[in-house]
């Protein structure tokens, strides 16, 4: 029942909002993402405690209807979509007021949204997968295009092409499996395919796998990236940066483990190739940014680069899984709370620049601390959970003796640092100037919610004992 | 050779033709036509493939309304960009080689095993309705459908979004025109009607029923009978939600059915009924609003649907 | 060749066109068309494969019924996007 309540709410509220118009939309968000915490939280005891829940969706099960499966990993996703949101909630209910503008369209979208990646974290079904795909990217690219600014359109625009260029090739390749092997049931596939699955199988893997790598923006795939996680509102670039690149990636990630398994085991440096690609690029262009959100948008590029830097080590066990799942969770929190900072400094001092952050370490020092603490997991300081994450990561290269990955993870950290220092450092030389800049009154509120997921970024390292349980028991495998 | 033969090749021709020439011929306008008649030869593709519901589908969405959107879209800038020479030259080539990739990997394959055509003839039974389509859509990937109906919401709220500051419009009125269109809207709902109750037992159902009520719409508008939206009202918004919300309240669990969409084989065909007429209700007004809430008209109308 | 089969590599051929229409097209409207292209080719593929011993399988129509209003809820919405990027350079030149 959990699992249909998680389907059932979001899609529910979000109607409910797009009736009752703008001024309920935000308490009806608020209402139904605090539900869907207790459902989440419940769900994951429940999947900790006895293992992984099934729900045969109308009775029939699969492969003539459809499963949902929620297991230590889709559980511990959903969680943290709702400890992303809910802070979320009420920073953007303080930004549309600040704007003196409404959510009539924004709170639906954020229900249809989140109802996407719920469904998309439960659904082990492939079509059924490609419709959640399409209903996320559609969201976002709405939520991207509701600022109606011209670089917003133009971003949004982008998106959305690059996005339904993945969806197609992701549904031809799901065209060509169900031509093949007669169901699109993750279960029935991975107990019909063979050890050595044949061309027409291989060639729907890949045009599934390059569909989602677009998606999920892995370089050279990330061009649509930076223009949209850069020009959106802040707390829709949170929930971009955060929540929704990760979902394509998970469904790499459950392809992998379910269905492409052990002859894929020679093909996974391509993945990790191409995240060390955009570990150094994503980086070198954080580093070159000027403006504030297009630095964090190539951050969120850089960092997505060490998720697929698990793929070769997959075959250690547990440890790689559970420095991915750090990984996701770190990075999602502190992604944003940057975000959510960088909102607080355009509204404040009304430019989106880097040195418009650094002018708030007087005025506004809650939100600079966010800032640094956010910095501080990304960059993989003890005791934040990106360092765990990364620390889990070098563990699991040496004992596959990839040597040039721990160089990679190395690199990155220091890299990392640079640009998250670039932006601290110049509060020191720049402050001087910008004092005499007048900032605009912002709301508490919004300090503390940057404040808030920049702090669980760091406690998330706190935590690993009770997540590795999860997806221990969870059983993900 | 056999005339199916035949008319399959003629058919591909023509698909391969109309395709290609909407996408690198040089005027616009032009391309938009051709586009428009790729997706009606589409239309007789599906009908060779004895799939009578995509065909009704795509006649009235693919080339139907995506044509309404596109020659909307147009306005009055009919004259094509020049498209740049290199990129021409490549496509044909590049297209060629990827669709030989695909077509090789696809050859020798054998017979499909036909597992889920019998388990779907074996449970149709017990669905509540007779068309197997109608079946695999409302009620074993009934899902699937919750989920594309929401995807249909998002996507309006889109373009609402992106309408918002613009004036809405209202196109002139056309005497002659609109005394046409008050006798073929009526005939369009009786259609519409009856492709919604009609979707049980044979090819129909709520995707095509509300495909003719947005073309009523789309018709009516044409003629300045009705302005563009902006900013719907209360009644519209209710229109519009009322399929996702019958949809959920059907779907959602309860203490005896606990499963997401469960319903019952007594109940099925009815639920199935209730379900299909609030979403052609609600997808006729989202399908028709998608295209209202740009329309370019020629004087300024209030926005108020 | 059985039909299906037929119309599934024409589906290869559409899909292919309009993959590289996409890539090396300049103008959106023609990048929507060629998606639609694209997408058209896709759903051939689907049904044609499914059904290449000619036999009818509801599963995959329900599919790609469902892939085309998808389909048409994305083309809204790309040109929806396009119309307003029009208007606002329009006014603001």
């Amino acid at each position: 029942m959990l699992i249909a309540w998680l389907i059932v709410l979001p899609l529910g509220w979000a109607t409910l909002a797009w009736i009752a118009g703008p001024r309920r939309g935000a308490a009806l968000a608020f209402g139904g993402v605090l539900v869907q915490t207790l459902l989440a939280l419940a769900l994951a005891r429940e999947v900790a405690a006895h293992g992984p829940v099934a729900h045969a969706v109308g009775g029939w099960g699969a492969p003539l209807g459809i499963d949902l499966r929620a297991d230590g990993l889709s559980a511990l996703l959903i969680v943290l979509t709702q400890v992303v949101t809910l802070p979320l909630v009420l920073y953007t209910h303080a930004w549309l007021d600040a704007q003196d503008r409404d959510g009539a369209i924004l709170w639906p979208l954020l229900g249809l949204l989140l109802a996407a990646l719920h469904a998309l974290f439960l659904s082990t079904d492939l079509f059924n997968l490609y419709v959640t795909l399409e209903l996320l990217g559609l969201a976002a690219v709405a939520l991207v295009a509701s600022g109606g600014e011209r670089a917003q359109l133009a971003a949004a625009l982008r998106y959305l092409l690059a996005s339904l260029v993945a969806s197609g090739c992701y549904l031809l390749g799901v065209a060509i499996v169900y031509g093949v092997h007669g169901t699109v049931s993750l279960a029935a596939l991975s107990a019909v395919l063979p050890a050595q699955p044949g061309t027409p199988t291989l060639l729907a893997g890949a045009l599934m796998l390059i569909g989602l790598m677009i998606k999920t923006a892995l370089f050279p795939f990330h061009a649509w990236l930076p223009a949209a996680h850069g020009s959106a509102a802040a707390p829709v670039s949170a929930l971009l940066s955060a929540l929704v690149v990760k979902a394509s990636f998970y469904v790499i990630l459950r392809l992998r483990l379910t269905v492409y398994t052990s002859w894929a085991e020679q093909l996974d440096w391509l993945p990790a190739l191409l995240g060390g690609g955009a570990i150094v690029y994503g980086s070198w262009q954080a580093l070159r940014a000027e403006r504030l959100k297009m630095l964090i948008a190539y951050s969120t590029v850089a960092q997505l680069g060490y998720l697929f830097l698990l793929f070769p080590l997959l075959a250690v066990g547990e440890v790689a899984l559970l420095a991915g799942a750090l990984q996701i969770l770190a990075h999602a929190l502190a992604k944003a709370a940057m975000f959510a900072a960088a909102g607080i400094a355009l509204l404040a001092t009304g430019r989106d620049s880097v040195a418009g952050l650094a002018s708030l370490a007087g005025a506004l020092p809650l939100t600079w601390f966010a800032f640094g603490l956010a910095g501080m997991s990304l960059m993989g300081l003890p005791p934040s959970g990106g360092f765990l994450a990364k620390w889990l990561l070098i563990d699991a290269a040496i004992m596959r003796e990839q040597w040039l990955m721990i160089v990679l993870v190395v690199a990155s950290g220091l890299l990392a640092a640079a640009y998250v220092f670039r932006i601290l450092s110049r509060a020191f030389r720049d402050a001087e100037h910008e004092r005499a800049v007048a900032l605009r009154r912002v709301p508490r509120s919004m300090e503390w919610v940057a404040f808030a997921l920049a702090a669980a970024s760091v406690l998330v390292g706190i935590e690993a004992g009770a997540i590795a349980e999860l997806l221990g028991a969870g059983g993900v495998r | 050779m056999n005339a199916d033969l035949v008319f399959d090749l003629v058919l591909g021709a023509g698909l391969l033709w109309s395709a290609a020439g909407a996408l690198l011929g040089r005027d616009r306008y032009g391309a938009v036509i051709l586009f428009i008649v790729f997706g009606l030869l589409m239309t007789l593709a599906w009908v060779r493939l004895a799939a009578p519901d995509i065909a009704l589908a795509e006649a009235a969405i693919g080339a139907g309304l995506t044509g309404a959107l596109l020659l909307d879209a147009l306005g009055g800038d009919s004259a094509g960009t020049a498209q740049r020479g290199a990129s021409r030259w490549l496509l044909l080539p590049l297209a060629g080689a990827i669709a030989i990739l695909l077509a090789g990997a696809l050859r020798g394959l054998p017979a499909p095993s036909g597992e889920l055509r019998e388990a779907v003839s074996a449970a149709l039974a017990h669905s509540g309705v007779s068309h197997p389509v109608t079946a695999v859509l409302l009620n074993f990937r009934g899902y699937d459908t919750l989920l594309e109906v929401s995807v249909l919401l998002a996507a309006l709220l889109g373009v609402l979004g992106a309408a918002r500051d613009a004036r809405p419009a209202r196109l002139s009125a056309a005497p002659l025109l609109q005394a046409a269109t008050r006798v073929l809207v009526p005939f369009m709902l009786l259609t519409a009607g009856y492709l919604l109750w009609a979707g049980a037992h044979r090819p129909g159902g709520a995707f095509q029923a509300a495909a003719v009520l947005a073309a009523g719409a789309v018709l009516l508008a044409l003629v300045g009978m009705l302005g563009g939206w902006t900013r719907p009202a209360l009644r519209t918004r209710l229109a519009i939600a009322a399929g996702p919300a019958v949809f959920l309240l059907v779907a959602a669990p309860s203490f005896e059915r606990t499963l997401l969409l469960q319903l019952p084989p007594q109940h099925a065909g009815r639920l199935i009924l209730l379900i299909e007429a609030a979403l052609t209700l609600s997808l006729g007004f989202i399908l028709a609003g998608l295209f209202l809430a740009l329309l370019r008209g020629d004087t300024a109308g209030d926005g108020q649907a | 060749m059985s039909s299906g089969l037929f119309y599934a590599i024409l589906g290869c051929a559409l899909f292919a066109l309009g993959l590289a229409a996409t890539l090396l097209l300049r103008e959106a409207l023609r990048r929507v068309l060629a998606f639609n292209v694209m997408g058209s080719g896709g759903f051939l593929v689907f049904v044609g494969l499914a059904q290449r011993d000619g036999v009818v399988d509801p599963v995959p129509q329900a599919m790609v019924l469902t892939g085309i209003v998808v389909a048409v809820a994305a083309t809204a919405l790309a040109l929806a996007l396009l119309r307003r990027l029009e208007q606002t350079d329009a006014h603001e030149p």
